[in-house]
């Protein structure tokens, strides 16, 4: 016990206060652990001490919250919510990593080049036609869900794909891989680290695109749902306790993707200093 | 030491290589060749220099030594039976040293070493792992080694996938004494494990590569009598070490005729 708080103690060192307020220095995980405590006791105090009706008080945000989860089914909602996410992931995942990897074809690479640039076109102007293509609600939330993941997804992977160096396939050829092989083990294999980072990015923006794909169609529920229907009513306190809750489950889904990727790709953080 | 050697076979041929991209004429009519050098009591590979300027061709001539690239003319043959040279028999270390980050140093070799049978494939890197004294680093990653531990296994790597051939880009570029050094022990040590290895060392370094080297070639661009370029680089200069009695020597860089030798390829520079 003694040992660990030594050397916690060490790191605070007089010279590291200074650096924190230096440009381009960096400082102890202990200063840091300090400065990020000042910053939530300050904005604790900013939060408990405001006026603002738009912000409700803390205290009311957790009666709020005990409230849904008591009374309005909001864990079951969230569930419901994140099988839909995950659900639209799997898809855009497959859909996605198939037109990025067939674009080492030249034949395919307009397809690529095309999907990207649906990014600029929007989810409400297309939802007239995916409820026409598709069978029901849930299906229609999970297309769009899809779509408006896919066009970023294809986005970011070509760009990684894009900016494998030339040198990197010279030297899987020069081990006498065929082209198929080069293609293996330098874009797919070798990349399989940035596709988790692909994920996380898409995951987020999935996340985000919820509560309004959700307000589509309403009748299977979920956050997005009780999100919109408690913004209907005003009740702020209950807006901020479902944010809050898709907030921490965000973090928490990111998290667990960084997890996943450290297992699968161990060899991921060796370059990157082990930063988040 | 012991400087008499005889040459037995022709061990790479090249002959009429040429190449053009685009408009751009590159190599131009590149010819040269190598034997097996045999010593007496001594396993003895070849070591061949390759000085140039910059932007001459060198990576060029290269790829098509190992056959990344074919030439619009010419051949290049190699092997003991001079076969035609092909991708994966010639082994290139490039300038970065690059290995697969996402293998592990094992993953690395048994990926270079995939094509050779099953019975002998694990013997194999195994020994070429002690040989290079990184059998203890097996189960890491590239980004986990040192600089110099990564070296050993980026050629390593390339050894067990090529037949005796490696060509190597740059491998003192950037590097401080003591791993040029370092460089240069490995080099020698990856040449005389067998008769018929022979490694190609592109370099800017006209001291270090000179001073391992048995053979030096220059590659430059000939002049029309107005003293313009013509365009399309060739072998235009040739340095035998051996029988100028200048190679496998441990005290070479004490040696006056080494300086000599030296400050004539600075002096020829400008002409290329």
């Amino acid at each position: 016990m003694k040992k660990i708080l030594t050397s916690f103690t060490s790191g605070f060192h007089p010279k590291g206060f200074m650096d924190a307020i230096t440009p381009n220095k960096s400082v102890s995980p202990q200063i840091m652990s300090v400065i990020i405590f000042i910053w939530i006791i300050f904005a604790g105090t900013l939060w408990i001490n405001n006026t603002s009706e738009v912000f409700p008080l803390p205290g009311e945000i957790w009666t709020s919250f005990k409230k849904l989860v008591n009374e309005g089914g909001l864990i079951g909602e969230m569930w419901t919510s994140m099988k839909l996410c995950l659900h639209a992931v799997i898809h855009t995942i497959i859909i996605s990593l198939i037109i990025c990897y067939a674009t080492v074809i030249p034949v395919f690479r307009p397809i690529g080049f095309l999907v990207t640039k649906f990014r600029f076109l929007t989810l409400v102007g297309l939802s007239f036609v995916f409820t026409i293509m598709t069978a029901d609600g849930y299906s229609l939330k999970v297309s769009l869900l899809t779509f408006g993941m896919t066009v970023f997804f294809v986005t970011e992977m070509l760009r990684v794909i894009e900016d494998i160096k030339k040198d990197e396939y010279s030297h899987a050829r020069t081990l006498g891989m065929a082209e198929w092989g080069v293609v293996w083990e330098v874009v797919i294999l070798s990349r399989l680290d940035k596709v988790f980072d692909v994920i996380r990015a898409n995951f987020a923006i999935a996340w985000m695109m919820l509560t309004l794909v959700e307000g589509l169609s309403r009748a299977d529920g979920g956050v997005g749902t009780m999100l919109i229907n408690q913004n209907k009513h005003l009740n702020l306190d209950a807006v901020f306790a479902i944010q809050f809750l898709i907030l921490f489950v965000g973090i928490t889904m990111d998290y667990a993707f960084l997890v996943l990727k450290r297992v699968a790709c161990p060899y991921s953080h060796l370059t990157t200093g082990g930063r988040l | 030491m012991n400087q008499s050697f005889e040459y037995k076979s022709t061990i790479l041929k090249v002959d009429n290589v040429s190449l053009k991209l685009g408009d751009n004429q590159i190599l131009r009519d590149c010819s040269v060749e190598i034997k097996d050098v045999f010593r007496p009591g001594h396993t003895t590979g070849q070591i061949i220099g390759f000085l140039a300027p910059s932007g001459m061709g060198k990576t060029k001539f290269f790829e098509c030594l190992s056959g990344i690239r074919k030439p619009d003319t010419g051949t290049v043959l190699i092997g003991e039976n001079l076969e035609p040279t092909k991708i994966g028999r010639v082994g290139v270390v490039q300038q970065s040293y690059p290995l697969f980050m996402h293998r592990t140093v094992l993953g690395n070799m048994e990926i270079a070493a995939r094509n050779l049978p099953k019975s002998e494939r694990d013997d194999r890197i195994n020994d070429i792992l002690k040989r290079f004294g990184i059998s203890d680093r097996k189960g890491h990653y590239p980004a986990m080694l040192s600089g110099g531990q990564k070296q050993r296994a980026a050629v390593a790597q390339q050894i067990l996938c090529s037949n005796n051939f490696l060509l190597m880009d740059e491998p003192f570029s950037g590097l401080d004494i003591n791993m040029i050094h370092e460089v240069s022990s490995l080099i020698k040590e990856v040449a005389h494990m067998h008769e018929l290895n022979t490694i190609i060392i592109v370099s800017h370094d006209i001291s270090a590569t000179a001073a391992i080297s048995d053979t030096i070639w220059m590659m430059g661009r000939d002049r029309d009598e107005k003293g313009n370029i013509i365009p399309g680089a060739k072998i235009k200069y040739k340095y035998n070490l051996m029988e100028m009695g200048l190679a496998w020597r441990s005290d070479i860089e004490l040696r006056s005729e080494f300086n000599d030798l030296k400050n004539e390829i600075k002096s020829k520079f400008p002409t290329l």
